[in-house]
């Protein structure tokens, strides 16, 4: 357990806050004055006071124990600042994480909001847990060491009744941590499988409803219903168990000491104040500090334990080139030998891929869907790193570059347009920070964006919430970004799929006399039909030639695009639509 | 079930009667009675915790798993409901809700319980002696007044904090769905750092919210040490001038600090509420009206669709469609004039508000689940793919029906073909339409309902799949809801939607000449480059 990636996360971020830990010990400790006391005054209380007819006296101990009293909550108030300056650190350091992980990932995965709430969750939990622990847990250490040291100091006598017990307790306590853990986390995971399940079920009601696929679904979820239910019960078995070690280290130690009492008080080994004294730690020190430590305590870490491990699991981030070969001559875009799969016993996306761009051509890609067209975007803008055979620009390999020079010698534009809370201005410069306004105008001009731009009220407006904007209207803003880019090659992978037919050939016309190479993942044919080459992606091969060349070579790409020709309707004023040459 | 109840009813207050005793048990031991009772109410309270300990789980885990195949099957059984709760919502009750409320009754349990116990406590100190419990009550009350002013406070710390943790976390959503973006950008240091930017706020928010707590604590601890220490001085006084023996000193010790557990039962009251509410939401559900199942079957048939003086209040109808077997009937109309309410309808997902929806004669409503599975089936613009691997998601469907949906290709590089876990697929529309076509030919029923099915792969792909799919399907009777020209074209009626009225019901070729009629297929022109700058290359 100690050995656990979520401890190992724990340990090295309350290292970065050792002072304030130290702190929140010491005033534990003080904390922990009444703990020590207690006995000890009452037996003086008793003893030298209220038994001995001298009720003052007895007053003035009980009066030093509302000193220590208010020194302990004085004390409480002292620690909470040192407990926030551990906590929240510790909180915004896994947050970091969280959000570093999430971002590091090379494809968007999981079920993205649901994951980030649960994360949100997760995170939470883990600084409630801790922070809690971190007021509990020393606390009640604290406190069964002081009442140790109270019954050291205020009758020895009774320390061989009380500690073999309480060490007992703590060792079969210690015993039994290994297999809760394994339950806790068994709860953990069925839990999140039902809600797994449950989501993906509740997503798909009308599919379901239309498959009449209920009973095989309600099957399958009760499945995972039932198996959660038998893991709660599990886990309730062995904290069952856990309640002796309470009953053996908490209690057994008051009996024993009770039932050697009245030999004790005969023998002269102890007054009766000092049984007083001795009743009060073990009553109300020791026993409910076993108890809250085998009780909350116990689960609490133990949940701490499984939040904490989920977190410390999250991927890290990849390590990015730190440097790389420049590039070298011009920027002429080539591949050669390219092959990829997707998993090991699957076929491969394409194989033997051949290109060769001159510095501004502009290149088509088109065939049908899952033919590894934004694959081929993903390799040349470096993204990934080619699996067999290589991809240059400008004689150096995207992926081996650091991350600004890469993006600074492609630009990738995907079909998901990414727009953030900020200004209008600082989403269109974010490839480009130093374009003055008027640039961004110009672009905007150019790509068909200026009614959007005046709506959103300019560069200096700003966009509270990127998700109010239209599909199109954000892929339209993302182009003017991208137009805007130094880099002399731009990939646009479907990056006009929102737009309709005209807006995307204005869009398209612009990029294309913008000097440097485009390469456009085609989403309507209209696109190949604007290019100088087209590249024909399917099964695993690549044919590049001029658009009317490969409709004499490919079939398939004459059947592309007479298709598409025979999908408009019949045209009542005979407006007709001449492809290519 | 009901065993761990009792078991739970009576190991709870046979664990607090024992902890009750305890004070006592010590008291008259040591004032030189028998260590007996004691030992035996350490015993029986050890017994009890631990049966208490095995039975509260049990029973919560019981009533949980009840509650949620209960809450499972309705929301199956209601099928989709426009306007039901939300996806996320029922999830949420499922997981969440129902897991709450199967604490109902141990919450209950220990919460009454733990009352009395304390209840018991100020009894026995007013056994003792009077002036004891009006001791411990001198100290109590303000302690009820210091818990309400710390609710307050709490509160709206806590609100401002989880303000600023919803703001992170949009931040983190929005980064993730453009990450490719923002690897294409070298982007991803600048991007970390634009989605933390709430984090200082957040830790400001968090030391607010430790202010407040801060500030209670201290209090509190004053404040139970009062009460202690105000009923200490009353027992030793009470020890010094004989009506109080020094057991008993230390009994009202015990009891003063179980009386104090009083405060603790706030967390108690608050877990009672929260199982109550938890109870009440899924309740909510379940009370939905289910229809109850029909207990027909499909009689021999060419599996003619017929709907009778359908209607949708306000939205669609009330319209009389008759699709003959194994004909095609097109959908067409502008949007938002009911074609997929009307597809809808039409396969029984959406109950009409009057009207009847017959399959070969027989209402959709009467047949058993089975053969209303095998009556009609559809095929949707945005399939969602139900169950854990590729295989079972597809009902079974054969290499054959694969196949012909053209989905063969990129099913075959998947990592592990038909064992490919459906979480981890990240297929395209497209991909995802060729599923949904290959599962609606795994079911085979009478009637397809084709909704958009089409929509989102290339026109390359769609012509394939459309061809591929004519032949599988031959014989078959079938809806499509068309917004490609092509589609309409090759059905052999088109159902010409407006407003939810059915307009006309001829083929084609007829309804072509009305450009009222192209102009409701007008989104489908848009598709076609209507203008086309020349190519740039030489030509």
């Amino acid at each position: 357990m100690t050995r656990s990636p979520g401890w190992t996360l724990l340990r090295d971020q309350l290292t970065t806050t050792r002072p304030a830990l130290v702190r929140v010990l010491v005033w534990s400790a003080v904390e922990a004055l009444p703990s020590l006391l207690s006995g000890l005054l009452i037996a003086a209380a008793t003893d030298q006071g209220f038994l001995a007819g001298r009720p003052a006296v007895g007053f003035a101990w009980l009066a030093a124990f509302a000193a220590a009293v208010g020194v302990r909550a004085y004390a409480a108030r002292a620690a909470f600042p040192y407990v926030a300056a551990v906590v929240e650190p510790l909180r915004d350091a896994l947050v970091r994480r969280v959000v570093r992980s999430a971002l590091g990932r090379a494809e968007p995965t999981g079920d993205g909001p649901a994951e980030v709430a649960r994360l949100t969750e997760q995170v939470e939990s883990a600084r409630q847990l801790t922070a809690t622990l971190l007021r509990t847990l020393r606390s009640v250490g604290i406190t069964v060491l002081a009442a140790v040291l109270g019954l050291a100091v205020l009758a020895p006598v009774t320390l061989p009744l009380v500690l073999p017990p309480l060490l007992l307790g703590g060792l079969l306590f210690a015993r039994l941590l290994g297999p809760l853990v394994d339950r806790q986390r068994a709860v953990v995971l069925a839990d999140e499988r039902v809600a797994a399940e449950a989501g993906l079920a509740f997503a798909g009601v009308r599919d379901i409803t239309a498959c009449g696929a209920q009973a095989r679904v309600e099957r399958s979820v009760g499945a995972a219903v039932l198996a959660q239910g038998a893991a709660v019960r599990a886990l309730g078995r062995a904290a069952a168990l856990r309640t002796l070690t309470v009953a053996i280290g908490g209690r057994l130690p008051l009996l024993l000491v009770v039932a050697a009492a009245p030999w004790l008080v005969d023998h002269r080994q102890l007054t009766t104040g000092q049984l007083l004294g001795v009743a009060a730690y073990l009553v109300q020190q020791l026993e409910p500090a076993v108890r809250s430590l085998a009780g909350m305590v116990g689960s609490w870490l133990l949940e701490l334990a499984v939040v904490l491990d989920r977190l410390a699991t999250l991927p890290d981030p990849p390590d990015r080139p730190a440097s790389g070969q420049e590039p070298t001559s011009g920027q002429e875009v080539r591949v050669h030998g390219l092959h990829h799969t997707h998993g090991a016993a699957a076929e491969p996306v394409f194989s033997a891929l051949d290109l060769a761009l001159a510095p501004g051509e502009h290149l088509a890609v088109v065939g049908p869907s899952g033919a590894g067209k934004s694959t081929l975007a993903a390799l040349l803008a470096g993204l990934v790193p080619p699996q067999q055979g290589t991809v240059t620009v400008g004689g150096a390999a995207p992926h081996t570059l650091p991350d600004q020079a890469r993006a600074g010698l492609v630009a990738l534009l995907p079909q998901e347009a990414y727009l953030f809370t900020g200004t209008v201005g600082e989403n269109l410069r974010w490839l480009r920070p130093d374009a003055t306004d008027r640039q961004l105008t110009e672009a905007a001009e150019l790509l068909g964006a200026s009614e959007l731009l005046d709506r959103l009220g300019g560069p200096a407006a700003e966009l509270p919430d990127p998700a109010t904007l239209s599909a199109g209207e954000r892929q339209l803003l993302a182009l003017v970004r991208t137009y805007l880019s130094p880099a002399p090659v731009v990939v646009l992978d479907e990056a006009t799929c929102h737009l309709d037919a005209p807006a995307e050939a204005v869009a398209e016309a612009a990029f294309a006399v913008r000097p440097g190479t485009l390469v456009v993942i085609a989403h309507r044919i209209g696109s190949a039909l604007r290019a100088d080459r087209v590249l024909l992606l399917d099964a695993g091969r690549g044919l590049t030639a001029r658009h009317g060349d490969l409709q004499v070579l490919s079939p398939l790409y004459r059947e592309l695009v007479g298709h598409w020709l025979g999908a408009t309707l019949p045209q009542p004023d005979g407006l007709s639509i001449v492809p290519g040459p | 079930m009901r065993g761990w109840v009792i078991v739970l009813s009576v190991a709870v207050p046979v664990e607090a009667a024992a902890t009750l005793a305890l004070p006592g048990a010590v008291g008259v031991a040591i004032d030189g009675g028998s260590a007996l009772p004691l030992a035996a109410v350490l015993l029986v309270g050890a017994l009890a915790g631990a049966f208490a300990t095995l039975a509260g789980p049990a029973v919560a885990a019981d009533t949980t798993v009840g509650l949620r195949l209960r809450l499972l099957r309705r929301v199956l059984d209601r099928g989709p409901v426009p306007g039901g709760p939300a996806t996320g919502d029922l999830t949420a009750r499922l997981v969440g809700s129902a897991a709450d409320a199967g604490g109902a009754l141990p919450s209950r349990i220990t919460a009454a319980t733990a009352l009395l116990t304390s209840l018991g406590a100020v009894l026995g100190l007013a056994l003792l002696s009077p002036w004891l419990a009006a001791a411990f009550f001198a100290g109590v009350l303000p302690g009820v007044v210091l818990i309400r002013l710390f609710l307050r406070d709490a509160a709206q710390a806590f609100t401002r904090y989880q303000q600023v943790q919803s703001e992170l976390a949009a931040r983190l959503t929005g980064a993730l769905a453009g990450l490719r973006s923002i690897h294409a950008a070298g982007a991803r240091e600048a991007e970390t750092a634009r989605v933390l930017a709430p984090l200082p706020r957040l830790a400001e928010a968090g030391h607010a919210l430790w202010q407040t707590q801060r500030r209670t604590v201290w209090q509190a601890t004053l404040l139970v040490a009062l009460v202690e220490l105000s009923v200490l001085s009353t027992a030793g006084l009470q020890l010094s001038n004989g009506t109080l023996r020094p057991g008993e000193l230390a009994a009202a010790a015990g009891w003063a600090a179980l009386g104090l557990g009083f405060f603790e039962q706030v967390e108690a009251l608050a877990g009672v509420a929260h199982a109550r509410a938890g109870r009440d939401r899924v309740a909510e559900l379940l009370a939905l009206p289910a229809p109850p199942p029909g207990g027909r079957d499909l009689p021999a048939g060419p599996g003619e669709l017929t709907l009778i003086g359908v209607s949708v209040e306000g939205l669609l109808g009330p319209l009389d469609l008759t699709v003959p077997g194994g004909r095609t009937v097109a959908l067409v109309g502008r949007s938002g004039s009911g074609k997929s309410l009307l597809a809808a309808v039409a396969g029984g997902l959406r109950a009409p508000d009057s009207g009847l929806v017959l399959v070969d004669g027989v209402p959709l409503t009467e047949l058993t689940p089975g053969q209303r599975r095998l009556a009609v089936g559809y095929a949707f613009e945005r399939p969602v793919l139900v169950g854990a691997t590729v295989g079972e998601a597809l009902e079974g469907a054969a290499a054959t029906e694969t196949r012909a949906a053209r989905a063969d290709g990129f099913l075959a590089r998947m990592p592990l073909g038909d064992d490919t876990p459906t979480t981890e697929l990240r297929l395209s529309g497209g991909e995802l339409q060729r599923l949904g076509l290959a599962r609606l030919l795994a079911q085979r029923p009478r009637v397809m309902i084709l909704d958009d099915a089409t929509s989102s792969l290339d026109l390359a792909t769609e012509h394939q799949v459309t061809e591929a799919l004519a032949l599988a399907t031959a014989g078959r009777t079938r809806l499509v809801v068309a917004h490609r020209p092509g589609a309409a074209a090759r059905a052999d009626l088109v159902a010409w939607l407006d407003g939810g009225r059915l307009r006309a019901l001829a083929p084609h070729t007829t309804l072509v000449k009305d450009p009222e009629y192209r102009a409701a297929l007008g989104p489908a022109l848009a598709a076609a480059p209507a203008v086309v700058p020349a190519p740039r290359s030489a030509s």
